[in-house]
């Protein structure tokens, strides 16, 4: 007589977890398996030009740059369509960037070689960067190339440059068409400048 | 008496209901009003993450780029032309979609803001029938086998002299009187 009693309160709180468990355990291995699907198929970066990274700004137009140079000249980016351009982001204090000068140096002379068909290539400066130390680093290490001014940051946020060196290259009619980040070294920058080139007379 | 008690308990979790609507609906309405610009730069620039560092706000950074980020960010809002998603819009676009710290409130990541929800209300739910069920098995009045049980430990608890207590006594009634129980 005793039993009945306590098998109804025992079994009335027992029953019900042991026939949801399995669907419990079910649901778990479902978002397990989901979430190492969507870990493994994501981004595999199988690419040989390891500096070429993605941007929303590939194929369409380069954002509009009016600035003023180093030198107090007014710079307007969309006035340089008829050539290619090769803009590099560049930090004073930035030890990558420093290495990467002897690299543009080379490269613009390469281009000048070329005449009026060659690249033109341009600085972009950081927002906080110290106009002085600019100055002297270009002064002593060489590069005559226009040095631009970013007092308002606009252009590194249109160019989504967060971490500098970072170079992008602007086909003739200003469609950004590659982008580079880290350092670069001429003999790539000049190749990847030459196939770009190809690719749009092709086009 | 069970329905007694139940009646007691009622008022105590209305009125704790009523403070937290009270409080809920205060707290929504007070966020309602013109802020200054300063307030929206602040405001948007706590919401993105600086690109290059780990776990700083582009508010608190100190990076050039959070430092583009500012004052791009500065001269929307005086250009007063966007919303502040739209701003924080424009900076995730450009910088990749790790710089956004707030979830979007749609599409998939909409789960980050559902999912807690649905789990309160589930567990809330659990809590209602799991109390109902263990109150309908506190309620239970004890029927006669309930009663002869007791009265069947409180004779052999009499029956049993409290031997262990007496000091001189070797261990082997102690033995007895455990099996016997």
């Amino acid at each position: 007589m005793t039993e009945p009693v306590t098998t109804e309160s025992a079994d009335s709180p027992a029953t019900p977890p042991r026939r949801i468990a399995p669907f419990v355990v079910l649901g778990v291995a479902i978002v397990m398996a989901a979430l190492f699907f969507v870990l493994a198929s994501g981004t595999s970066g199988s690419d040989d030009e390891v500096g070429i990274i993605d941007s929303p700004l590939l194929g369409r137009a380069a954002p509009a740059v009016r600035s003023t140079t180093l030198d107090g000249e007014p710079f307007d980016l969309a006035r340089r369509k008829g050539s290619w351009v090769v803009v590099n982001f560049f930090n004073s204090t930035c030890a990558p960037c420093r290495a990467e000068h002897p690299a543009l140096v080379e490269f613009s002379e390469q281009q000048k070689s070329f005449g009026a068909d060659g690249a033109e290539l341009y600085t972009m400066l950081q927002i906080n960067d110290d106009i002085d130390d600019v100055k002297n680093f270009f002064l002593t290490r060489g590069g005559d190339w226009p040095i631009i001014r970013d007092d308002e940051g606009t252009t590194n946020v249109a160019f989504g440059v967060a971490l500098v060196p970072e170079t992008f290259i602007i086909a003739p009619d200003g469609t950004v068409v590659l982008r580079w980040a880290g350092q670069i070294d001429a003999d790539t920058l000049s190749r990847l400048v030459q196939q770009q080139r190809e690719m749009y007379a092709g086009a | 008496m069970s329905s007694r008690s139940k009646w007691k308990r009622w008022p105590g979790w209305l009125a704790l209901m009523l403070v937290i609507v009270c409080v809920l609906a205060y707290g929504t309405a007070k966020e309602a009003g013109p802020l200054t610009p300063e307030e929206r730069v602040e405001q948007i620039t706590q919401q993105i993450a600086c690109p290059v560092c780990d776990g700083e706000t582009v508010y608190e950074s100190a990076n050039p780029a959070s430092a583009a980020i500012r004052a791009e960010v500065k001269a929307q809002v005086a250009a007063g032309v966007s919303s502040d998603d739209e701003i924080v819009a424009y900076i995730v676009q450009q910088f990749g979609a790790q710089t956004q710290l707030l979830p979007t409130a749609s599409g998939f990541d909409a789960l980050v803001w559902v999912l807690p929800a649905a789990a309160l209300v589930c567990a809330g739910v659990g809590l209602f029938f799991a109390f109902r069920r263990w109150q309908r098995n506190v309620d239970a009045v004890p029927d006669d086998a309930d009663r002869a049980m007791v009265e069947a430990a409180l004779a052999a608890e009499e029956a049993a002299p409290a031997e262990p207590e007496q000091p001189d006594q070797p261990e082997g009634p102690d033995d007895e009187a455990d099996t016997g129980r």
